[in-house]
């Protein structure tokens, strides 16, 4: 059963990157950093949806946690933040990693850009467009990991008759209707795919040794 | 009929991995995630926020089950928002005392009350 989850994970990571043969990123810096804690700051907004940002929040922890860090809780770091006088997202990505990394004695601090949280609507068809840029830095200011990922949803498209493509777009049309586009399904799986599944994938963290 | 039931489950399993991540959960999160959203998508939201995370919270401790990284912490700064202080340094000290990465994080929030309850002692 579990080679079976494990051969069906290797299966979607495939079908989700679409083959890349692009060769995975240098982690020597990350594995020397050795991060055991993430910061997670409010993402910079470059969409119209002023709400992204937050939605995006509340769906980073977990798959950071079960990948065995420490995540910062996140709304606690943005009410700190706030209290510090960081309220956007710009201000926050514009002030230097260690000083972020220093004020809450985090190893490391992941910033996130939302470039796309859109629904465009056709005649027939809509499509749900989310894309983020990820990076993290180690607390003495350097980068030492950067993933981004664009998802796309569209309940009317014919989608070439992949069995898989098909059950994609099953799992996530339950949570989303024409009328109010549900982001966090795309969002879960943007991140599930840079932090876990991708090429990229994050090295494990010290809870999951 | 009986490889289309079979072909069924498989693509239950698989689209459940795929919602999952294909991870094997290490925490119970007693759907944090998905009440922070809804209280940032309707501020009205906050108190179930908050007694979903007091729920899920009891339910660990009383299985003596690790709580996820966390969530002591934002129940606390809920508490603290809303005028509990003291139940906030409570929260805080817990989740310093399980997860040492946070430790200069809630040793500063806990400072802070401490100070601010001191101040407010000194007033006439």
């Amino acid at each position: 059963m579990r080679r079976l989850a494990l051969s069906l994970c290797a299966a979607m990571s495939v079908l989700a990157t679409g083959c890349a043969t692009r060769p995975p990123q240098d982690l020597s810096a990350f594995r020397s950093a050795a991060p055991r804690s993430i910061l997670v700051v409010p993402a910079v907004n470059r969409s119209l949806d002023v709400d992204a940002p937050n939605y995006l929040l509340s769906t980073l922890s977990v798959p950071l946690a079960e990948k065995g860090y420490y995540v910062f809780p996140v709304n606690t770091a943005k009410v700190v933040l706030e209290q510090e006088g960081f309220y956007e997202g710009e201000r926050i990505h514009q002030q230097p990693p260690a000083d972020l990394a220093r004020l809450f004695g985090a190893d490391a601090v992941l910033y996130v850009t939302i470039n796309r949280w859109d629904a465009q609507y056709a005649l027939i068809t809509t499509v749900v467009t989310v894309d983020f840029d990820y990076r993290i830095h180690a607390k003495d200011g350097t980068r030492i990991w950067q993933a981004s990922q664009r998802m796309q949803y569209s309940p009317q498209a014919n989608n070439a008759g992949h069995p898989l493509a098909t059950l994609i777009a099953a799992a996530i049309t339950a949570a989303m209707t024409r009328a109010a586009p549900n982001y966090l399904p795309l969002t879960r799986q943007a991140n599930a795919q840079v932090f876990i599944l991708g090429p990229d994938k994050l090295p494990p963290g010290p809870y999951a040794q | 009929m009986k490889g289309s039931a079979v072909k069924s489950v498989l693509l239950a399993v698989l689209a459940g991995a795929l919602v999952s991540g294909c991870a094997t959960q290490r925490y119970q999160w007693g759907n944090y995630d998905e009440a922070l959203y809804q209280s940032y998508k309707d501020p009205s939201k906050v108190e179930s926020l908050r007694i979903r995370l007091e729920e899920h919270i009891a339910a660990m401790e009383s299985g003596k089950q690790k709580v996820a990284p966390g969530l002591y912490a934002e129940l606390g700064t809920l508490y603290l928002q809303s005028g509990q202080a003291p139940r906030a340094a409570q929260l805080y000290a817990k989740e310093r005392d399980a997860w040492p990465e946070s430790r200069n994080l809630m040793t500063a929030l806990i400072g802070s009350i401490e100070r601010r309850s001191a101040q407010a002692e000194v007033k006439p």
